[in-house]
């Protein structure tokens, strides 16, 4: 069943599109992100545009925090609460996955072969988790080459460990399969590709005005606030420390609202007619 | 019993609602080993339900529908054992015929080195390399049928497996299906084309608004309407031919 679930992605081009638009996405943020901000903050550009520079701060290439955002694999460090591109395409791979099969009727075929209805959910949690994890090396190697030109081709030191780089991009990896997962269990639990492509981007835009409405209110952002999909997918990839959840934390709770999602999917996939 | 003595398909005071519809009430019908038999009725008479009920893609509200003694969601190798066409195919209009004949392969555990002879036989073998989408419903149907043979199976459920068929492919599809009741297998075809049916299947069973009101041998039935399946099919449905 991964076999043919993997020859399914394999062979529909609006999987590749979601690829290559993560991997691409990733790219153009990451190096603005390593050029756009510093050459701001030095007034290289905008210079007649004092305001921008003093909304931006001082800029600090060799800092462990700009560090990081530079490896952060689905490019969502630019500020407080952004959505990167990656994220988007990430989350909209594993949405194909779920809804191609419903909008094709691919999954009367599936069915068919395989009248255990988990069976065919298993195949696609794993295929979509193996090909999320390909992905998410691919990300992580972009990330790690923009840090590396940033530190070759810039003044800037390394500020970070080798096994710091190396466990940021290995939970950013991490993130990016629970994401891809909780793409697919939103599309097989909705079936409609329009249904659940409405829902993932009340998440994307919600969670944000979320957070932002929670500290207009309350002055802060309780813990509470942040035990939100996006929220932990950037938590994980943080500097431990620097956000209010631990990486490993926020990682598992993530993990825990995949596997919520996951759960309600199955049972919908078992209890449906086809 | 005799495992060769139980039919092929049967199944038995077969019920299914949605809400306050009712879709199939009580049907009931075996088709042996070796027989083609032909589901018959207006559009909305419960044939897909009934068929989709014995595939295990519906649930069932009552009754009981089995395939050579179980249940469809038991057989020990489902698609070795049934083929199926329902709604064309399930065909995505960007894969090509072979990209989906192995990955209905790969799905039933079906070495892929089955795929080419199948593309062959259902005439695809010069346009197996073309997506889908370029393809006319005639030549989707064929793919559908192709997959439904992926598995090698004793029994075929056919949901209107001509619609949309050239005469040379219904020509194609009523020798395929002879020949394959000829080899001991079993065909349970559902089909608005009654001069196909009449031609392929052995006996039929017609229903209308989810009720069985006919069956029989084809020969027997049509006695009284100088063997014409048309006449008979519209005498009996003439009082059930409401729309739903």
């Amino acid at each position: 069943m991964i076999r043919a679930e993997l020859m399914k992605m394999r062979t529909v081009g609006s999987t590749w599109v979601a690829l290559a638009v993560a991997l691409g996405g990733l790219l153009i943020t990451q190096i603005l992100l390593v050029t756009v901000l510093p050459a701001i903050a030095a007034g290289s550009i905008l210079a007649n545009e004092p305001a921008a520079r003093a909304e931006l701060g001082p800029v600090d290439t060799s800092s462990t925090g700009f560090q990081y955002g530079a490896l952060d694999v689905l490019g969502a460090s630019g500020s407080s609460g952004s959505i990167g591109i990656a994220t988007i395409a990430v989350l909209a791979l594993g949405l194909i996955v779920g809804t191609t099969d419903f909008r094709h009727g691919g999954i009367l075929g599936a069915a068919l072969a395989r009248p255990a209805r988990t069976v065919i959910l298993g195949g696609k949690v794993a295929a979509t988790a193996i090909v999320a994890a390909v992905l998410g090396v691919a990300l992580a190697a972009v990330s790690l080459a923009v840090l590396l030109s940033l530190v070759a081709f810039s003044p800037a030191e390394l500020a970070l460990q080798p096994a710091e780089i190396a466990s940021s991009l290995g939970r950013g990896v991490i993130a990016v399969v629970l994401l891809a997962l909780l793409g697919l269990a939103v599309g097989v639990l909705l079936r409609g590709q329009i249904a659940a492509s409405i829902v993932v981007a009340v998440v994307l835009v919600g969670e944000p005005i979320l957070q932002g409405f929670v500290q207009l209110v309350t002055g802060s952002l309780p813990v509470w606030a942040q035990i939100l999909p996006l929220s932990l997918a950037r938590a994980g990839m943080a500097a431990p420390g620097d956000a209010a959840l631990e990486p490993l934390l926020a990682l598992a709770a993530l993990a825990a609202i995949v596997g919520i999602v996951t759960a309600a999917a199955a049972i919908a996939l078992r209890r449906r007619d086809l | 019993m005799n495992t060769h003595d139980t039919p092929a398909i049967a199944v038995h005071g077969l019920h299914k609602a949605y809400g306050h519809t009712v879709a199939v009430d009580e049907v009931s019908f075996t088709v042996a080993r070796g027989r083609v038999l032909g589901l018959l009725g207006p559009n909305g008479a419960g044939k897909t339900t009934s068929m989709r009920m014995l595939l295990g893609l519906a649930s069932i509200d009552r009754g009981q529908a089995s395939i050579h003694g179980r249940p469809y969601a038991q057989l020990a190798d489902p698609v070795g054992t049934v083929g199926a066409v329902l709604d064309a195919g399930g065909l995505h209009p960007g894969r090509t015929a072979r990209q989906h004949l192995r990955i209905a392969a790969a799905m039933a555990g079906v070495d892929a080195a089955r795929v080419d002879p199948l593309l062959d036989d259902a005439g695809l073998g010069q346009s197996a390399d073309r997506a889908i989408r370029t393809y006319s419903l005639g030549m989707r149907q064929r793919v559908a049928l192709a997959t439904a043979l992926v598995g090698d199976p004793s029994v075929l459920v056919l949901d209107e497996p001509a619609n949309g068929l050239d005469p040379a492919g219904t020509r194609w599809l009523r020798t395929m299906l002879r020949g394959f009741a000829a080899g001991g297998g079993a065909v349970l075809l559902s089909s608005h084309i009654l001069a196909e049916v009449a031609q392929v299947a052995d006996e039929v069973v017609v229903v209308a608004r989810g009720r069985v009101v006919g069956s029989g041998r084809v020969d027997d039935l049509t006695v009284h309407h100088g063997g014409d399946l048309e006449a008979y099919y519209l005498d009996l449905t003439a009082e059930n031919a409401e729309v739903r």
